[in-house]
């Protein structure tokens, strides 16, 4: 398997190929690159191809890694059921024993 | 060499309005504050509906720019998953079976195909429907796009036209001269020389507009959005609450929500809607999820098994008659407005940018433009 068919984002299925692609057409940020390609879109939210991005982004464009702008985090954290999400009380943290 | 004009915004709007203007020979830049798609077209569902217009101006806004839209999805260079899939309306009592018999009249009396539905029509097309339903309507004619592979595509389209495209750069001020006529852009980039300019600034357009001292009346209001986890054809068409459109032309400063539940094809769902006015706080709120979620469930209770993974908020631009607004400011010269859609900037985008295009160039418009004009809301 060549390099550029690899896997970056393994939810969403997107290619090394793809990203660079996106990178080519402009893309300089991860957010850029996750709305052309929907890398970090998936069931783990970038959880595990944010840093690859960065890598990646940062090998291209020539900028350190720390200069690359962080994605948006969006809630919730892990995947909740709807039916356990419309029913959760709000916070009531004081109950938690 | 220096454009002939400079956008505001890099949303479905200004990118509607480059690629326009760049395809009739006009030199165009367009300044963006963060990247194409990171504001209000990042953070929205990407309809092309037509029952949610109001019969007038609007709804002709609507029917040609979804007209538009059926081109661009074969023209423009990306893949922008344009799909027609209709619309259902879904009312839960008599009330909203009332509301839907209105608004198919009065888009039928336009030449809009659409028709009311019994409970049974509603089952057969979404067999997971909440069998109590009253009934409704069916508009086959709505349509979807992914509003940030559309709105990046006008971007590139125009680009590829010769159209230059700044993100991360600012607008500091705008020059006019002596006779208040647009003179120059200052940027963070720098200062480019030009005789007009677009606000496409969306939420931001009231910002720009007092760069020139100009009010224009519009306000960010805010809409929250649950994406589940990809699916197999729970929901096939685009289901909307009869409701939806009282929740939207509601001025209550309060929270109003309505079900919007429909299949994306990347296999997501996604489920609105909300408004409310909380300024330009863009957080999510969990309380309005809760609530949106539940709505959901009432019209689709199959869906409580899937799994939430991603919920955002966008902030719609809002005009206090619900209307947009495209016109040149007539006490600026070379200055030009396109901004307030609210909910309908993925709709309205392209004949957003046709109309800009022929007012700049001299044409004719395709449509009259008067009510749309920014004076409309001097006192």
């Amino acid at each position: 398997m060549a390099e550029e068919d690899l896997i970056i984002c393994r939810c969403e299925e997107v290619s090394l190929n793809e990203i660079l692609a996106a990178i080519q057409e402009g893309a300089r940020t991860i957010n850029e690159v996750k709305r052309r390609t929907r890398a970090g879109m998936g069931l783990c939210q970038g959880k595990t191809c944010r840093r690859l991005v960065t890598q990646i982004l940062a090998r291209q464009t020539g900028q350190p890694m720390g200069d690359i702008l962080p994605s948006t985090f969006r809630p919730p954290v892990r995947p909740i059921a709807l039916g356990i999400l419309s029913s959760v009380e709000g916070e009531e943290e004081d109950d938690v024993p | 060499m220096f454009p002939d004009v400079v956008i505001i915004g890099g949303g479905i709007v200004g990118c509607s309005c480059a690629y326009y203007l760049s395809r009739e020979g006009v030199k165009v830049h367009l300044v963006e504050r963060g990247s194409i798609a990171s504001g209000t077209s990042g953070a929205c569902e990407g309809n092309i509906l037509q029952w949610d217009k109001q019969p007038g101006i609007e709804l002709k806004l609507g029917i040609a720019s979804a007209f538009l839209w059926e081109t661009l999805a074969e023209e423009l260079p990306l893949d922008i998953e344009y799909v027609k899939k209709g619309s259902i309306l879904v009312a839960e009592n008599q009330e909203g079976l009332d509301s839907a018999g209105q608004i198919v009249k009065s888009l039928q009396n336009e030449g809009v195909p659409c028709q009311l539905a019994t409970r049974e029509d509603l089952l057969e097309l979404e067999p997971n429907l909440a069998p109590d339903i009253t009934g409704g309507a069916i508009f086959p004619e709505d349509a979807q796009v992914q509003p940030m592979l559309a709105t990046i595509a006008l971007g590139q389209a125009a680009k590829d036209q010769g159209a230059v495209i700044h993100t991360f750069t600012e607008v500091k001020n705008i020059e006019l001269s002596p006779e208040r006529s647009v003179v120059a852009v200052n940027t963070t980039a720098g200062r480019i020389p030009t005789r007009a300019i677009v606000n496409a600034a969306g939420v931001w357009s009231n910002a720009i507009g007092k760069m020139v001292d100009l009010d224009i009346p519009v306000l960010p209001r805010k809409g929250h959005i649950v994406v589940t986890e990809p699916v197999a054809n729970i929901v096939n068409c685009k289901m909307m609450e009869a409701g939806y459109t009282q929740a939207v032309e509601s001025d209550e400063r309060g929270l109003a929500i309505a079900a919007v539940v429909e299949h994306t094809l990347s296999g997501n769902i996604l489920l609105g809607s909300s408004r409310e006015f909380v300024g330009f706080d863009r957080s999510v709120n969990p309380d309005v999820i809760r609530a949106i979620v539940a709505r959901a469930l009432r019209f689709f209770p199959a869906l409580k098994n899937i799994h939430a993974i991603r919920t955002y908020a966008g902030l719609r631009p809002y005009t206090p008659d619900h209307r947009p607004i495209i016109a040149e400011a007539d006490t600026v010269k070379g200055f030009y407005v396109a901004t307030g859609h609210e909910g309908a900037g993925i709709c309205l985008g392209p004949i957003t940018g046709k109309l800009i295009a022929q007012m700049l160039t001299g044409q004719a418009t395709d449509l009259p433009i008067e009510q749309l004009s920014l004076s409309r809301f001097d006192d």
